[in-house]
C-alpha cells in the first residue's frame, strides 16, 4: 500500500462553549488523502469541516483517534512540534488571505523560510514561487497595493515555498469575484497537475466541481465521499469569459 | 528564527510606529537621563567633599583638647589647657620614623595687617616647623621657618598667596616686612599694638575648604604666637600627625592615644582630656553621608526609569493585541513559541536599549549645562563608566522585565484564535 499524505482514523473533537454547552464537532472521522489528490470538503455550517481543517492543518489536536501526516504520527504533539510540522509539511491558503500588511509580496512569501530552512536560498525560492503564480512583476508591492486575487496568489506562493506535502485551502475564493476565483482555481488545478496535493474547504458546488473528489461532512462525520468524474477546468472558463463560470 | 530576522522585524515595527516608539522611548530616555544626571551630581558632591578633606593634608591623625565635663558643667574651650608643645615633641620622639611628620598649631585670631601702604585683615596661626610636610603644602617662593626660628620666637611669617597678592600685588613678598596690629579700647583711648614680621615664604595656591580660602592666612612660628601674639604660653589647639600611609593610620592613631594617656596619667580612656581623630574615619563618615545622598538622587531617577518601564509594558501589550492576527499567521507558517517570544522581547529591548543610549546622551548634556551654571562650576560632575554601564544594563534589563510578560502572552496565543481575531 502506498503511503498516504493524510490518514485519519476515528478522529473526535469536542469543544466546550462556556461552562455547560458541549459541542461534538467531530464524532469519528476516517479520511485518507493520497498524493496528487484534489479534494473539496463541503458541508453546512456546524458540520465540522472547519474543525477538520484545523486538525488537518495541525493547528489543533484531536481528542481521540489517530492522525498520520506524511507518515508521522501527529498524535498529541507539543505546540512547538506542531509548528515544525506545519512549517515542513503544510501550506495554508485562507479566505481572508492573511498576509502581513507591513511586508511586501516577496517578504510575505519568504515567511515560512524565516522559521525553517536556509536563509541564503530564501529570496531566490520566493521569487520562483511568485513567478509560478504569475506575480513576478509585483514582487515589491505591499498587500494594500494588490487586488484581492493578487493577494490570494501571493498567499498561494507562500504556501508553496516549503514544497509542502499538503496544501490546505479554507474557502480560498470566498472573498473574490468570479474572474479572480477562476484564476485562483486554475492555479490550484495547475499545481495539482504538477503533483501537488490540495484539500479545499468550500460551500459552493461550482467551486467544488473543479476538484477530483468531494467529501461531504454532516454532524461531525463524513456523510458522503464521491469521485468527480469529469472535473471542470478553470482555464477553459477563463478562455470563454467570466459569465461561463456562473 | 534567526536572530538577524528578529532584529530586522523588531526594528521594522518600531519604524512603522515612529511616533508611538518615540513617545514610549521618551519614558526610558528621561529615566536614564535622570539617573545619569542625578548620580553624577551625587558623585560630584561626594568627590568635592573628599577633595576638601584631603586638601587639609592626607593621612592625618589629629589630637584636640577634650573639654572637661565636670558635674554637668562644661568647661570653656579656652580654659582647657591640656595640650602642650611638650606633648607634641614627646609623640615626635617616641614614634620617630614610624610616622611621616608631626606639627602643633595654635590659632592667634584675626589681625589687621599692613605692608607697603596696603591694609588687610586676616587669620594668623602659629605652627611648628613640619607644617608644610603635614599639610602637603609646598611653598611658591622663599623657605619655611625652622626650629631655630621657633627657639628664638622669631618674628617671621609665611603667608598665603591671596594675602601676598593683596598686600604686595604682583611684587615679591619674600624679604618684605608686614605689620600686625591690634587695637585696644575704643574712641580717644584707643591704643594700637604694632608688631613687625619679616615674610620668609609664600605658600603655593591651595584653594578653599568648605568655603574658607586657605590662601588667605599668615603662618608664624608657634612659639612666637604663644609669646608675642596670644600670651597663652605652652598651649596648643591641635597636634596633627601625618601617618606614613592610609594603612598605618589605625596603628598611628592608637599609638598617639596611648602616649597621650600615659603623659596625661589617665587610666580610663573614657576620661581622656583629649580626642584623637583619624582622617579615615572623617572621610568614611562623610562618604556615608554623600553615599546616601547619591543613593537618594539615584532612587529618584530610578523611579522615573520604573515609570518608563511600565510605559514600555503598556505599549507592548497594545502592540501584541494589535498584532494578534500577525502572530496567528506566523504561527501557521511554522513559528514556534520561542520565535514569537524572542521577536517581541527584542522589540522591547530595542526600545529600551535605544532609549538608554539616548538617555545617556541627554544626561551627559544635562551635566554639561549644569557645569555652565556659575554656582555649580566648582562641583565636579562625574559620569563614570560604571554609571553608563549600569544605566545601559538597567534599561536593557527593563526591556527584558517589562517586555517579557507581553511577549509571553504573544507566544502563548493559540494559532486558531489568533487567526480568527478581528
Amino acid at each position: 500500500m502506498t503511503q498516504g499524505v493524510v490518514e485519519l482514523r476515528g478522529i473526535t473533537k469536542t469543544y466546550r462553549i462556556g461552562r455547560e454547552i458541549v459541542v461534538n464537532a467531530l464524532r469519528g472521522v476516517d479520511l485518507d488523502v493520497r498524493p496528487g489528490e484534489f479534494i473539496a470538503v463541503m458541508g453546512p455550517s456546524g458540520s465540522g469541516k472547519s474543525t477538520l481543517m484545523n486538525i488537518l492543518g495541525c493547528l489543533d489536536v484531536p481528542d481521540g483517534g489517530t492522525y498520520f501526516l506524511a507518515g508521522e504520527n501527529v498524535g498529541k504533539l507539543s505546540d512547538d512540534k506542531l509548528a515544525g510540522l506545519r512549517n515542513k509539511h503544510l501550506g495554508f491558503v485562507f479566505q481572508t488571505f492573511n498576509l502581513l500588511p507591513r511586508l511586501n509580496a516577496i517578504e510575505n512569501v519568504e515567511l515560512p523560510l524565516v522559521y525553517g530552512g536556509d536563509r541564503h536560498a530564501r529570496r531566490q525560492r520566493a521569487l520562483g514561487a511568485l513567478e509560478q503564480v504569475g506575480l513576478g512583476d509585483r514582487v515589491h508591492h505591499r498587500p494594500s497595493e494588490l487586488s484581492g486575487g493578487q493577494q490570494q496568489r501571493v498567499a498561494i506562493a507562500r504556501a508553496l515555498l516549503n514544497d509542502p506535502s499538503l496544501i490546505l485551502a479554507d474557502e480560498p475564493t470566498g472573498n473574490l469575484d468570479s474572474r479572480s476565483s477562476a484564476e485562483i482555481l486554475s492555479i490550484f488545478q495547475r499545481l495539482n497537475d504538477m503533483g501537488k496535493t490540495v484539500v479545499m474547504v468550500t460551500h459552493e458546488p461550482d467551486v467544488a466541481a473543479h476538484c477530483k473528489r468531494i467529501v461531504r461532512m454532516r454532524d461531525g462525520v463524513v456523510a458522503r465521499d464521491e469521485v468527480v468524474v469529469k472535473p471542470r477546468r478553470a482555464e477553459d472558463e477563463l478562455a470563454v469569459g467570466i459569465g461561463a463560470a456562473e | 528564527m534567526k536572530l538577524y530576522d528578529s532584529f530586522r522585524s523588531a526594528l521594522q515595527s518600531l519604524v512603522v510606529n515612529k511616533l508611538r516608539s518615540a513617545l514610549t522611548m521618551l519614558g526610558v530616555i528621561i529615566g536614564v537621563a535622570a539617573v545619569i544626571a542625578m548620580v553624577s551630581v551625587g558623585n560630584g558632591a561626594s568627590q568635592s567633599v573628599q577633595n576638601a578633606i584631603l586638601n587639609l593634608g592626607s593621612n592625618l591623625v589629629t589630637v584636640q583638647p577634650q573639654f572637661g565635663n565636670d558635674q554637668g558643667l562644661r568647661g570653656a574651650g579656652a580654659q582647657a589647657q591640656n595640650l602642650t608643645l611638650d606633648d607634641m615633641r614627646s609623640i615626635q620622639d617616641q614614634l620617630g620614623a614610624s610616622i611621616s611628620a608631626i606639627e602643633a598649631e595654635q590659632g592667634a585670631g584675626r589681625w589687621q595687617v599692613t605692608a607697603a601702604g596696603q591694609n588687610w585683615n586676616t587669620q594668623v596661626t602659629g605652627v611648628t616647623e613640619s607644617y608644610p610636610q603635614v599639610r602637603d603644602w609646598a611653598l611658591d617662593s622663599g623657605d619655611f621657618f625652622t626650629t631655630s626660628d621657633l627657639n628664638v620666637n622669631a618674628q617671621v611669617a609665611v603667608i598665603g598667596s591671596t594675602t601676598a597678592s593683596n598686600l604686595f600685588g604682583d611684587g615679591d613678598a619674600v624679604g618684605q616686612t608686614i605689620q600686625l596690629r591690634q587695637v585696644f579700647g575704643g574712641g580717644k583711648d584707643a591704643r594700637a599694638r604694632i608688631l613687625n614680621f619679616k615674610v620668609v615664604g609664600v605658600f603655593a595656591t591651595k584653594g578653599s575648604t568648605f568655603g574658607f580660602s586657605r590662601d588667605d592666612q599668615i603662618i608664624v612660628p608657634i612659639t612666637t604666637a604663644q609669646h608675642v601674639l596670644t600670651g597663652q604660653l605652652n598651649r596648643v589647639n591641635a597636634i596633627v600627625v601625618k601617618a606614613t600611609s592610609s594603612e598605618t593610620m589605625d596603628v598611628t592613631t592608637s599609638d598617639v592615644n596611648s602616649i597621650m594617656l600615659q603623659r596625661h596619667k589617665i587610666s580610663d580612656p573614657a576620661n581622656a582630656d583629649f580626642t584623637v581623630t583619624n582622617q579615615n574615619d572623617t572621610l568614611a563618615a562623610l562618604s556615608s553621608v554623600t553615599g546616601t545622598f547619591t543613593l537618594l538622587l539615584g532612587a529618584i531617577g530610578g523611579i522615573s526609569l520604573l515609570v518608563g518601564g511600565i510605559g514600555i509594558m503598556n505599549i507592548m501589550l497594545v502592540s501584541v493585541n494589535e498584532r494578534t492576527r500577525e502572530i496567528g499567521i506566523r504561527k501557521a507558517v511554522g513559528a514556534r513559541r520561542g520565535d514569537i517570544l524572542v521577536q517581541f522581547l527584542i522589540e522591547a529591548i530595542a526600545l529600551t536599549g535605544l532609549g538608554g543610549v539616548l538617555g545617556i546622551l541627554l544626561g551627559w548634556g544635562i551635566t554639561e549645562v549644569v557645569h555652565r551654571i556659575p554656582q555649580a562650576a566648582s562641583l565636579p560632575l562625574l559620569i563614570t563608566s560604571g554609571t553608563v554601564i549600569i544605566a545601559v544594563g538597567v534599561s536593557v534589563a527593563i526591556g527584558v522585565v517589562f517586555g517579557l510578560y507581553p511577549a509571553m502572552r504573544a507566544a502563548r496565543l493559540h494559532p486558531i484564535q489568533a487567526l480568527r481575531y478581528e
